[in-house]
């Protein structure tokens, strides 16, 4: 069990910066996910912390202790690399037995230790076979299992389901989380699937061209994502943004675009702190919703305020149908159950979840307000106001 | 498909004859004159014997055992010597090659910071600029007589090094860009001919005292083969995924630990084919060999050179004979290692 600290690390690579300056904090015996789209660094930061790079700037701390010139093989952290890096020519054995060996074991513990763990990773029966005779699950298991031999202080995963089927990803993400709440150890896993994170981690760090742009548990992360690079990494199909006037009129504070309006009501507002007191001059901010925060109405819904807007594609998932909806002069995605059914062109009305509506800025993407009740904003349809 | 007509079968096989024929023939040929009698080996009776009437080991026996005084330029009536000279000498140079060459190569390929290729200009221009600043020096060597001695060739290959070291600084002054590659630079070592560097090291070795020793042809070979281990072993270590030794590392071994018990392993075959490689590069040398050796180290190729008695000139059939002997090892040893010799060790272990 290890508490592992970065701070300031960056790294780059001739004039590439593939980390800038990054602060992070790993709890003892936390699930900790690093998600981010290809090339934002996540291997890098493992290779750190690994100590296969150095950081060009900055430390990082294993338990307090600066281990910036500490070689890896005195770092004791376990690493299970992107490729897994199974030894091509030994047996399924000696891969699991190779971390014991060069810690100079007995032979017999070798034995007791390689079986057992082979037993809580179900590969007893493939220990006489080399790599190349395995199927992909069976790999990572090796793979799983000569980082799991040993008792390092962390284990790093580097996108260790990536490359297995949709089926067997599921269930070795289950067995993952489970083996990880046994070990109850620290457990770095790195991974580009936001399903991924969001269902295993403790707390996700959202990793973008080399910035960590949230540190988070899951649940924060999807429903106050620090900024719009992370209300896109996070979700599937990602959050609508769209782009609203900031109207000041008399006394009044309304945010509206082409297919619908929100209005602000009352001065104790924090969006009209915000927008009215710390940044009068702003004349544009980007409206977020969820595609599953959002409803279609065939007709016009008597309850909710709705918008009337126009089916652009229809994508029958199975469970779920994605709806293009022309709104105004955007077109946002939009969840809806497989029981609706969508014709192109047919005109819908948009309803919003006014408890789950983000508004961000529009220069720096970063988060200004969440509504959180449905009382916050107020729908205003289009042409209503000035 | 139509069945082609007989004769056009025909032709086919019989080209395909001459083919073979016109290649294997010299082969034939060595191998039946090394049993065939004096007689039939020497053209004094004016007739071709296209195969032996009377097979024998004669020839073997001559080669192998000593005639003293009867034939024979080189010191040594027997081939035992030169047999002996031949094996101590090209295994020793292989052996020196690989261990020098595999360690450079694996650091090529792990640790390299090379920059880039110079471009060729740079590259033409530094060489011609080295030339032009060390001629004079060598002139001045010429002159005080020194360049004969040890410490003459000694003192000139250390200014050599300084003033290549000064130039890339120099260089460095007004130009900004990829400085060169080293593993191209040693490839680079590859392009001389071996005659164009014989005889300057004919003389460094004579004034180091190693002309027609065992240790001074061993270092000359594994410095001649040397490229070749490199280049070839790089090849091999390239194909190697850099993250085997990392995790090897990771688990807890050595930089060496990972080289020699994970890398090294994987490489094995690649390594055994630049050994057989090396070995007959070594083992068919004739030049270097002839230059450097006088007495007690002729290897194979000098010695049959030097078949020839003074009663009835070129000894042809003893040529053929050793000729014949030399041919064993190298193919013995390509048999031997043939398992290692198919690639494809590493499949299946990374998944791509
Ligand atoms: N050894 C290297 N030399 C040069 N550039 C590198 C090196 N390693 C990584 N980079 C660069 O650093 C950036 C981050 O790379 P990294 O491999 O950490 O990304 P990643 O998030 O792991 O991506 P992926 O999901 O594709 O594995 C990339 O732009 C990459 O090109
Ligand atoms: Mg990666």
């Amino acid at each position: 069990m290890a508490n592992i600290r970065l701070e300031n690390v960056t790294k780059r690579f001739g004039r590439v910066t593939a980390l800038q300056s990054i602060n992070l904090e790993i709890h003892h015996g936390e699930f900790f996910c690093v998600l981010g789209p290809p090339g934002a660094g996540k291997t890098t930061l493992l290779r750190l912390i690994v100590g296969l790079e150095k950081p060009d700037a900055g430390t990082i701390y294993i338990d307090g202790e600066p281990v910036n010139d500490v070689h890896p093989r005195n770092r004791d952290i376990a690493m299970i690399f992107q490729n897994l890096a199974l030894y091509p020519d030994k047996t399924v054995f000696d891969n699991i037995a190779f971390p014991l060996r060069e810690r100079k074991l007995p032979a017999e513990q070798i034995k007791a230790r390689v079986a057992q763990v082979a037993r809580m990773l179900h590969i007893e029966h493939l220990l006489e076979r080399k790599p190349g005779k395995l199927s992909g699950g069976e790999r990572q298991r090796v793979a799983i299992a000569r980082a799991l031999v040993r008792t390092p202080r962390a284990y790093l995963m580097d996108e260790p389901l990536a490359n297995l089927d949709a089926l067997l990803r599921l269930e070795m993400r289950i067995e993952l989380k489970r083996l990880q709440e046994q070990l109850n150890e620290t457990l770095v896993y790195v991974t580009s699937d936001q399903v991924e994170a969001m269902s295993m981690a403790d707390r996700i760090a959202v990793l973008y061209k080399g910035v960590v742009q949230q540190c988070d548990t899951p649940d924060n992360v999807y429903n106050l994502p620090a900024n719009r690079r992370v209300a896109t990494i996070v979700g599937s199909p990602p959050m609508n943004f769209l782009t609203c006037q900031v109207q000041r009129t008399d006394g009044q504070l309304n945010l509206v675009h082409s297919g619908f309006g929100f209005r602000v009501i009352g001065s104790d507002h924090p969006l009209w702190d915000c927008l009215c007191r710390a940044l009068p001059a702003v004349q544009e901010v980007l409206v977020g919703v969820r595609p599953e925060d959002i409803r279609l109405y065939p007709e016009q819904p008597t309850d909710v305020i709705a918008f009337p807007a126009r089916v652009a594609v229809s994508e029958p998932l199975g469970a779920e149908t994605i709806v293009d909806v022309q709104l105004g002069r955007d077109i946002i995605k939009v969840i809806t159950p497989p029981t609706q059914y969508f014709a192109e062109k047919q005109p819908v009305w948009v309803a919003f979840d006014m408890a789950k509506v983000h508004v961000m800025d529009v220069q720096t993407g970063a988060r200004i307000y969440t509504t959180g009740a449905p009382e916050q904003l107020q729908c205003i349809l289009p042409g209503t106001c000035a | 498909m139509t069945q082609r007509p007989t004769w056009q079968i025909v032709l086919r096989y019989i080209l395909v004859l001459i083919v073979v024929g016109w290649f294997t023939f010299p082969t034939y040929w060595m191998v039946t004159m090394a049993f065939k009698p004096k007689v039939e080996w020497s053209t004094a009776h004016g007739t071709i014997y296209w195969v032996p009437q009377n097979p024998t080991l004669d020839n073997f026996e001559t080669v192998l055992t000593e005639y003293r005084g009867r034939f024979f330029r080189a010191n040594q009536s027997s081939a035992l010597p030169s047999i002996r000279s031949s094996i101590i000498v090209s295994i020793g140079g292989t052996l020196f090659a690989l261990l020098i060459g595999t360690l450079a190569a694996y650091g090529l390929s792990r640790f390299s910071t090379d920059t880039g290729e110079l471009p060729w200009y740079i590259a033409l221009g530094r060489l011609g600029l080295l030339i032009l600043v060390l001629l004079p020096f060598m002139v001045l060597w010429a002159w005080l007589g020194i360049i004969r001695y040890w410490y003459g060739i000694l003192s000139f290959t250390l200014l050599g090094i300084a003033v290549n070291q000064l130039l890339d600084k120099f260089l460095a002054l007004f130009y900004r860009g990829p400085t060169g590659s080293l593993a191209f630079s040693i490839l680079q070592l590859r392009m001389f001919p071996p005659m164009a560097i014989v005889i300057p090291v004919m003389i460094m070795w004579s004034a180091f005292k190693l002309i027609d020793t065992w240790y001074g042809l061993i270092a000359v070979y594994g410095v001649v083969t040397f490229p070749f281990v490199v280049w070839l072993m790089k090849s091999f270590f390239d194909e190697i995924p850099r993250e085997l030794d990392e995790a090897a590392i990771v688990d807890g071994a050595s930089n060496w630990g990972a080289f020699f018990k994970v890398v090294l392993p994987l490489a094995k075959g690649g390594l055994a084919s630049t050994a057989l490689f090396v070995f007959i590069l070594n083992w068919s040398d004739f030049l270097i060999a002839l230059l450097l050796t006088t007495r007690d180290w002729p290897t194979i190729p000098v010695f049959l050179n030097s078949l020839v008695s003074s009663e009835i000139g070129a000894q042809h059939g003893p040529k053929a004979a050793l000729g014949l002997l030399a041919v064993i090892p190298p193919v013995v040893f390509g048999i031997l290692i043939q398992r290692y010799l198919v690639r494809g060790l590493t499949f299946g272990a990374i998944k791509r």
